[in-house]
């Protein structure tokens, strides 16, 4: 027999991030499955793409464990062969362009009985962004205002990103705060990072699916996969910071902190997650530098500067770093530096 | 003449529209309708150089990765060579090769990705050849009609490529491993083994499946010829005559020989030069080989929404003042011209300026032993549709096998931490005060050249000329079409939709859909099963009008418009 602990909507977002997509998807997807068999149809994505790059839909292809095929063809409704969730339209990979790929959304999305809106990118000011002969303000709005559930995907779509950094030249903010300003009263799920994790979409769109919210951050972010700090909680490289030992040269091994490293003022799962089949991320080749946060680049530039001189550090709130977290960094490394000092100055850690 | 216009096009970076206008021609078997003129518009801004303006030198290297989150390592690779060059050090022969690996994979999946989600379709529908088409059937269709067979693998080994960059870049799209004269990342036998291991798979994929993917467009390109030809009773001779450009092709050159890098550095130093010590050479091939000049490139704006005093500068002098309502004005974009003369830029770009017109060379699997050689003959000199697939498929050949090599030398240097770095960089405290460095590198669409002022440590200005303003750019002051533009004149644009048109081309009833409910059905109506459940039977139709044609030659230029609009901020704010 197997023993599973039912899944509820309200278990849901923990049972998935304890997983992690794969084996979540594998162990409940005939409880998904069921979810939505009773539609006979599939579930109905727009896709939209703002102020962006593309690199959240190519993030996206790199999803593994459903890979994008076996999503589209192996988690089929019903008998139907349709997959159980298909973009209705996508600017990067969809098969139509040019009037028919805009009246695919009118007509197959816009009339779905369930309606989730994935937004790439950002909202800029009127007049820089047109998509399909008009303005892109419009185009969202009129998507906003009918979708039931409404996926920001990567930093600039969440937060604003690169296009709002300093001096936000076209007016780019993320879709949470565009919907305020045009009175549009929705919450928005959003899954930041530069680029954003495809396992954090693959796991959020199975909630949609089963009609669970996840629980959100004061950000608008599930608290499943950016509820922990990265510095505090989850880095692999913490273990040297406690011992004093720092990465200070580009061919150095150690803590990433004195290299500038984000970590202490950053919420992801990054580390437990990572990227690209789990192989990897940004501290394991370089520093963190900050993009699961509101502020980004801004709060974080320069990269290569410590946190605890970077001149914006103070204007940080305390829901994002804690003062009380950052003197006892400050401290810390104090601490570890007249310890190296008394003990002679340990040796960095032999390459092995 | 009616106007046709597609917007969006799908299945490429950023947000582009085409609009073209047609003409009529009248022959034996009927009247039939061509592009006469096109125009490509860029749809969004962002304003990236003005963001940049005032930070750290060393952040550009990271944020100017988001100008395209598709070929987003090689804006790193130009912007980290434009700080190597600034800063005035070279990479040590490790850290050479490091980077090298870590952009040859980077390269995999760029090529492959594009060969089979971008511009595949629309040729395995015209080859009738079923492993190009996407798989609309799901799993039942890859395994009873092999409907997105090769489609499906794509995904997976784009998939494969990319953790091999992740490797040594922390995470793709988006790697951070580099620094001036050097990489941060630590050279591992893991490292190592996990990237031959990986290319290894994506090496046979490229050799077994894309090749023999292109020799299936290839065998059925002589048919696609004479069916056309009889049809329209013009002369066509196939996929070599839809969407060639000019003969004017620019490449920066690519992977950097570690022993001989002076070389590398000429180029960017202005001097004449062919980069012949790397992979894929520069050069400004015009016929034959020619040494590429850095002081050649010119930017107009005639036909761009510039003042007229910004025409014929080069971009280190550029200036630009907007002027948002110029008459005759159609573009952001400004038109970069080399010795006055519009250049194509990408794969095709990169084969004729190392290899001339056959493009001939023998690669070894360093894993198996295996032996390939790839051998094309260019079928069309002013490039087109097919040449440029087939350019990505020697590449991907190529750089599968060169990360391979390049991964397997590196071993020499696992437990040297003093291989990777120049030692004058060693440290991340040193931004020189006032310094200005040039970075040429070429994106999977083509040339691409990073500019960087550095006064008081920060950034004063920094400039992108980048490969899709080559291609997209607009009309030049001496009135040429940029090489899109020039690429869709004459293309025929069918009053027949794509189901049809396939029935024409192939009219005999050979598809085994048993397993769908149906007999022995034609290509076409094949296509119509798998197209209608989606809503997709009208595919492609513009205004009455079948684009396929059109879309396949703009999507074989692999335009990444987040590039091209960069260059519009300059002008808005200044």
């Amino acid at each position: 027999m197997e023993i599973k602990p039912k899944l509820t909507r309200r278990n849901f977002m923990k049972l998935a991030a304890a997983m992690g997509a794969s084996a979540f998807l594998a162990t409940y997807k005939s409880e998904i499955v069921e979810a939505v068999e009773q539609n006979k149809d599939y579930v109905h994505i727009c896709w939209l793409n703002g102020s962006d790059c593309m690199g959240c839909s190519i993030s996206f292809v790199q999803s593994v464990s459903p890979d994008l095929i076996t999503i589209l063809t192996e988690i089929t409704v019903g008998t139907s062969g349709l997959p159980i969730a298909l973009p209705d339209y996508m600017e990067v990979a969809h098969p139509a362009a040019g009037s028919l790929a805009e009246k695919l959304k009118e007509e197959r999305w816009m009339k779905a009985p369930l309606k989730i809106l994935i937004c790439e990118g950002g909202v800029q000011e009127e007049g820089y962004c047109i998509v399909g002969q008009r303005d892109y303000t419009e185009v969202f709005r009129e998507a906003a205002e009918v979708a039931d559930v409404i996926i920001a995907i990567g930093q600039c779509a969440t937060f604003g990103g690169i296009p709002a950094a300093k001096p936000n030249p076209s007016g780019a903010m993320g879709v949470q705060d565009y919907l305020k300003k045009v009175g549009i009263n929705k919450q928005v799920i959003n899954l930041p990072l530069c680029p954003m994790n495809p396992d954090h979409l693959v796991l959020t769109l199975a909630a949609a699916l089963i009609g669970a919210m996840p629980e959100l951050d004061q950000y608008g972010r599930p608290k499943a996969f950016f509820g922990k700090n990265m510095h505090m909680e989850l880095c692999p490289y913490r273990p040297y910071y406690d011992r004093g030992i720092f990465k200070e040269t580009p061919n150095g091994e150690g803590c990433r902190f004195k290299m500038g490293c984000k970590g202490p003022g950053v919420w992801t799962d990054c580390a437990l997650r990572k990227f690209n089949n789990h192989v990897s991320f940004c501290n394991e080749t370089n520093i963190c530098y900050g993009c699961s946060e509101p502020g980004w680049p801004d709060k974080f530039s320069p990269f290569y500067k410590e946190v605890t001189s970077l001149p914006t550090v103070l204007g940080w709130d305390a829901g994002t770093i804690g003062t009380a977290l950052l003197g006892a960094t400050a401290a810390g490394i104090v601490v570890h530096g007249i310890k190296r000092a008394a003990s002679g100055g340990k040796k960095e850690k032999k390459e092995e | 003449m009616a106007k046709v216009v597609v917007d969006p096009v799908t299945r490429i970076e950023g947000h582009l529209g085409i609009t073209m206008e047609t003409k009529d021609v009248t022959t034996s078997t009927g009247t039939w309708t061509l592009v006469d003129k096109a125009y490509s518009h860029s749809n969004m801004f962002r304003g990236f150089e003005i963001i940049l303006k005032g930070r750290d030198p060393r952040d550009a290297y990271f944020l100017t990765q988001r100008i395209c989150g598709v070929c987003h390592a090689v804006h790193g690779a130009a912007s980290m060579q434009a700080l190597d060059h600034a800063y005035g050090v070279t990479p040590p022969p490790a850290a050479v090769l490091i980077r090298n690996v870590l952009h040859a994979c980077f390269y995999c999946y760029d090529h492959i990705i594009h060969t089979y989600l971008l511009v595949g379709p629309e040729l395995g529908i015209l080859a009738k050849y079923p492993p190009m088409v996407p798989p609309a059937l799901g799993k039942e269709g890859i395994a009873k009609l092999g409907l997105g067979s090769s489609y499906a693998k794509c995904v997976e080994m784009q998939r494969i490529a990319n953790e091999a960059t992740a490797l040594w870049g922390g995470r793709a799209p988006f790697p951070v491993a580099e620094y001036p004269g050097g990489v941060t990342v630590k050279l591992t036998l893991d490292r190592i083994a996990g990237t031959v291991g990986r290319m290894n798979q994506v090496w046979n994929f490229a050799v077994h499946t894309m090749y023999n993917d292109l020799m299936a467009l290839v065998e059925k390109n002589e048919h696609i010829g004479e069916a056309v030809s009889t049809l329209l009773d013009v002369d066509f001779r196939g996929l070599q005559d839809v969407g060639p450009s000019y003969p004017t092709q620019l490449s920066y050159g690519l992977f950097p020989d570690p022993d001989n890098y002076d070389d590398w550095v000429k180029a960017q130093d202005g001097e004449p030069s062919r980069r012949k010590s790397a992979v894929i050479h520069a050069g400004a091939w015009n016929g034959d080989f020619k040494a590429f000049e850095l002081g050649k490139i010119k930017e107009y704006v005639k036909y761009s929404k510039y003042s007229d005093e910004c025409t014929g500068l080069h971009p280190k002098e550029g200036k630009t003042i907007p002027q948002k309502d110029k008459p005759g004005a159609y573009a952001w974009a400004k038109a970069p011209r080399y010795e006055d003369k519009p250049y194509e830029v990408g794969p095709f770009a990169r084969m004729v300026n190392t290899f001339g017109l056959r493009w001939k060379f023998d690669v070894t699997n360093p894993i198996s032993g295996e032996t390939f050689t790839f051998d094309w003959k260019v079928l069309n000199p002013n490039s087109s549709v097919i040449d440029r697939v087939a350019g990505r498929v020697a590449q991907t050949i190529l750089f599968a096998t060169k990360a391979m090599e390049w991964a397997i030398e590196l071993k020499q240097w696992v437990h040297d931490a003093t291989a990777t770095i120049n030692p004058k960089t060693n440290n991340f405290s040193y931004v020189p005060d006032a310094a200005e460095g040039i970075g040429l590198w070429d994106a999977p669409r083509g040339a691409l050249l990073h500019y960087t002022k550095i006064r008081g440590g920060k950034i004063e200005n920094y400039q992108c000329v980048v490969p899709s303003t080559w291609n997209l750019g607009p009309r030049d002051d001496m009135g040429q079409p940029g090489p899109v533009e020039k690429a869709l004149e004459n293309t025929w644009l069918p009053q027949i939709d794509v189901p049809t048109i396939a029935n024409t081309l192939y009219p005999e009833a050979d598809i085994d859909a048993s397993a769908f409910g149906l007999g022995k059905v034609k290509w076409g109506d094949a296509l119509a099963v798998a197209l209608k459940p989606l809503g997709l039977a009208p595919i492609n139709m513009e205004n009455g009008y079948n684009t396929s044609l059109a879309l396949a030659i703009v999507r074989s230029f692999d335009p990444c418009l987040a590039c091209a609009v960069h260059e519009i901020d300059l002008t808005i704010r200044r």
